[in-house]
């Protein structure tokens, strides 16, 4: 009993720290005020952050998932024919090589060409993502990036809520997942003890008990 | 008419014949415990990944320019469902190791590789082996900064043969390296030849080496957990419906976990770096391999010298393979052998230990740490013969001969 005990906390908090919190590996911490941080998670703003995505962002980075490409890209006739062939998302060697130009353009200004943004919410999370938009340079030392929404938060809250909605799953389609999982996750629980009763029926049943 | 249909099959294919012969007749000791189901979970933890895997084969691209953009939009996103099946695919890898780890340890602990059950051990290391390159192949296929990053660290392991003494001048590992990657960098070469092996070769691999592994298992009869042999004819259960039921409801409850997992907790199993397009030009900050392999990284890494260390993390898979010949001893099953549960505990705190020890950062003190645990690895693998010398001279005490 000891002995059970004893290798069954010791699988549970091994599998926690390697899978849910690595308390030993390193971690970066981004602090974000509250305020900003409900407009960040906030569904409703993603269409007022993606008019400010255009504005300030979009002369530089593309959000390809949601077919928002460069300024200058969205300005070239070119785009409809291929969005036509193609689809509304274009696939990356297509556009690369169509707009080979305005990415060299781009890569000329800053060293390198800006990402795609479709997933770097996924990657680096809001608070990251607040702080390094807000001030570039205070996150990033050396970076290219221009500080374009310093004294902005309100709006840069904003962007972040944008680049959430491209990248995670819409408010319903999250309560639809969320349901479905709790629906799956409760028959199985329902099947297991129902086997276990039968089991126990049956054996008595057959004297094995 | 359906009826009919099933009983002219039955009477041809003899199903209920095998039925009763292999599941009812087959007879298995009583007192089974609860990590004996770890085998049938890994089983069912197998076909979870082949049944998601012909689904998600069904989207993704093996290509360079495409493989993220279909995994990451196509999959993720445009199609219904589908960030279902990546999620099981992805949870699925993880959980099917841990499994099969957690069927390793329960293995060691209950001697189930002992005679006449050696071969069954040895198969099950190939399985092992192959899973894991499975594995590591697959987690290449999203094309992401990890999967990058992470495939150059491993095709750049085998070149530490090449600081070796003397052998180290005929270049082995380059060439090895070169081989694995289908050129001097990684590109669409490694990609495809890794998409291949990872959908085709590996799995086909696995599924011979594991149906040898359930032949294995019938043929010699399952271990009980106090090391006696049950004879068959006078004692044990029915497989089924003593074992079936009881390990079909641990079953469901290994489920209710994973799929807590695929619903609510993917962070660990989808990582936020590898969301990140691979970019041969960008180094992320740290890069560790994935969890069921940081064990080996931190062996190989704790030793100062290169060569040494690619020769004691190869060794600690050797000494896994030949454990069923190091341990000779008349007695089974750490419930009766006090030396040998000591040194197993040794073994799984070591094994945790230089798991957590892979994912830190590399100073001196946790090398200091990771050899420490190193040593106390090998030294299970070392202390086992002297252990079966020992419990020898015991069992031949009591009166215990060679031919019981």
């Amino acid at each position: 009993m000891i002995k059970t005990i004893f290798f069954t906390v010791l699988t549970v908090v091994f599998f926690y720290i390697v899978w849910v919190n690595n308390i030993f590996a390193p971690h970066e911490k981004y602090e974000m005020p509250q305020e900003h941080k409900k407009i960040a998670m906030d569904y409703k703003y993603a269409k007022e952050g993606r008019e400010l995505f255009i504005q300030n962002c979009a002369a530089c980075h593309s959000v390809r998932y949601d077919a928002l490409y460069l300024t200058q890209v969205q300005a070239n006739p070119m785009l409809t024919s291929l969005q036509e062939k193609y689809g509304k998302v274009l696939p990356r060697d297509v556009y690369e090589a169509v707009f080979m130009n305005d990415l060299n353009a781009l890569k000329e200004a800053f060293g390198k060409v800006p990402p795609d943004l479709s997933t770097i919410y996924l990657v680096k999370g809001p608070e990251y993502l607040y702080n390094f938009i807000l001030e570039p340079q205070k996150v990033l030392p050396g970076t290219t990036m221009p500080a374009v929404m310093t004294g902005r938060p309100e709006e840069t809250a904003k962007i972040v809520a944008y680049l959430r909605s491209v990248s995670e799953p819409s408010h319903q389609e999250k309560a639809k997942r969320n349901i479905m999982g709790v629906v799956t996750i409760g028959y199985l629980i329902v099947m297991g003890v129902l086997i276990w009763l039968w089991r126990g029926r049956l054996l008595k049943r057959m004297g094995l008990h | 008419m359906i009826g009919r249909l099933g009983r002219w099959f039955n009477e041809r294919a003899k199903l209920s014949e095998m039925w009763q012969s292999q599941m009812v007749d087959y007879k298995v000791p009583k007192n089974l415990t609860f990590p004996y189901a770890f085998g049938v979970m890994a089983m069912v933890a197998f076909l979870i990944q082949i049944i998601s895997g012909i689904f998600l084969v069904m989207y993704y691209q093996p290509n360079v320019h495409t493989a993220f953009d279909s995994a990451n939009y196509t999959i993720m996103k445009e199609v219904p469902f589908m960030w279902l099946i990546r999620n099981v695919h992805a949870a699925g890898a993880n959980f099917f190791l841990a499994i099969v780890y957690l069927h390793i340890f329960t293995g060691i602990y209950y001697n189930a590789y002992k005679k006449p059950r050696e071969l069954t051990w040895i198969v099950g290391f190939f399985i092992y082996f192959v899973l894991l390159m499975t594995a590591l192949s697959g987690y290449l296929l999203p094309w992401g900064q990890l999967s990058y990053w992470g495939m150059v660290v491993t095709t750049e392991i085998p070149t530490s043969i090449d600081s070796a003494p003397i052998i180290g001048k005929l270049k082995i590992g380059e060439t090895i390296s070169v081989w694995m990657k289908g050129g001097y960098e990684l590109g669409q070469i490694t990609l495809g030849r890794f998409f291949g092996l990872h959908i085709w070769l590996l799995p086909l691999i696995l599924l011979g080496l594991v149906g040898f592994h359930f032949y294995l298992i019938r043929a010699h009869g399952i271990s009980s957990p106090d090391g006696r042999e049950i004879d068959k004819k006078k004692e044990g259960v029915p497989f089924h419906p003593y074992i079936t039921l009881k390990e079909g409801a641990y079953l469901m409850g290994y489920l209710a976990v994973f799929f807590f997992f695929v619903f609510f907790y993917m962070k660990h199993f989808l990582p936020a770096d590898n969301y990140d397009p691979a970019d041969p030009f960008k180094t992320p900050a740290h890069i560790a391999p994935e969890w069921y392999l940081l064990a080996f990284y931190t062996m190989f890494r704790s030793i100062p010298d290169k060569f040494l260390g690619f020769v004691v993390f190869n060794l600690a898979l050797i000494l896994l393979l030949i454990l069923p010949f190091l341990d000779f001893s008349p007695l089974r099953s750490a419930r009766n052998r006090p030396l040998f549960f000591a040194m197993f505990v040794v073994l799984v705190i070591s094994s945790m230990a230089l798991t957590i020890l892979g994912a830190m950062p590399p100073t001196p003190t946790n090398a200091m740490l990771g050899f420490i645990f190193t040593l106390g690895f090998i030294s299970f693998f070392v202390s086992l013969p002297i252990i079966s010398i020992l419990e020898w001279g015991w069992y031949k005490a009591k009166g215990g001969s060679k031919n019981d």
